[in-house]
């Protein structure tokens, strides 16, 4: 029978490695970010429905709180350095970044 | 419960992909910014209001609105939706997305099983003891990533 928590379970692993792919094979530092936001919700999601049924829903709740807090800042700080990467070498795309540099 | 579960999931997987398979990223951004609402209304139902306010505020208010500006920032794709098919199809998902979940919030009870306590509920029980160091260390890092921010952007103007 399915329950809410394996239709949660199967998207959370649906969309972790659908970040994960998407992290791997964009060529643009921004959808590089947005393919990681990605990723962090699949882990938001899979830490909730391990909670869900069970009386320890509220720590999950606060895993998924810590989880949301560190996604958050760590895209922050990775967005500013994309704004100082652009005004270094003008593109986003990391093969041209690495051209660059040498 | 479980229908409107898979209509969410279904909806979260559909706009997830949108904005990965996307050529332009600014819809790839409205396609996040919707995603986020739609994970924000799942823990909203589920009955962590806390969490799927602060899931909304965070990522689908403050990290959308990031996003955008380091778009127009980079001037990495023109912010222009440029089709009304497309603009109507996203106002209609957002109706949606809001009626389903008011329909879930407000036709009563929802019941999920309680399961008797589990091996792990000491340390568990622990953990949630020291709850305000958790929030303290949250607010810790959420200040440093903010500090290193600010840091970074500011580099160039001193120079």
């Amino acid at each position: 029978m399915i329950t809410d928590q394996t239709v949660f379970a199967t998207t959370a692993t649906v969309l972790f490695f659908l970040g994960l792919f998407s992290m791997f094979y964009s060529r643009n530092l921004l959808k590089t970010i947005i393919s990681f936001q990605i990723v962090v919700f699949g882990a938001n999601l899979a830490l909730f429905s391990s909670g869900l049924g069970h009386a320890s829903n509220l720590m999950a709740n606060t895993l998924v709180l810590f989880s949301i807090v560190v996604g958050a800042s760590v895209e922050a700080v990775a967005l500013a350095l994309i704004v100082l990467v652009h005004r270094a070498y003008g593109t986003l795309d990391p093969w041209k970044i690495r051209r660059l540099r040498h | 419960m479980t229908e409107v579960a898979l209509f969410l999931c279904a909806a979260l997987l559909v706009t997830v992909i949108a904005a990965i398979f996307s050529k332009s990223i600014s819809v790839t951004v409205i396609m996040l910014f919707y995603a986020s609402l739609v994970l924000g209304v799942i823990f909203t139902i589920y009955q962590a209001v806390v969490v799927g306010l602060l899931h909304i505020t965070m990522f689908a208010g403050a990290m959308s609105v990031m996003l955008m500006t380091v778009v127009l920032m980079t001037g990495e794709s023109k912010l222009d939706i440029g089709n009304r098919k497309l603009a109507a199809l996203l106002a209609a998902i957002t109706i949606l997305i809001v009626a389903a979940s008011s329909y879930s919030l407000f036709s009563g009870t929802s019941s999920l099983p309680q399961s008797p306590s589990q091996p792990t509920e000491g340390i568990l029980a622990f953990v949630w003891m020291f709850r305000p160091w958790d929030l303290l260390i949250l607010i810790i890092i959420f200040a440093a990533a903010m500090i290193g921010v600010v840091n970074l952007l500011s580099k160039e103007e001193r120079a």
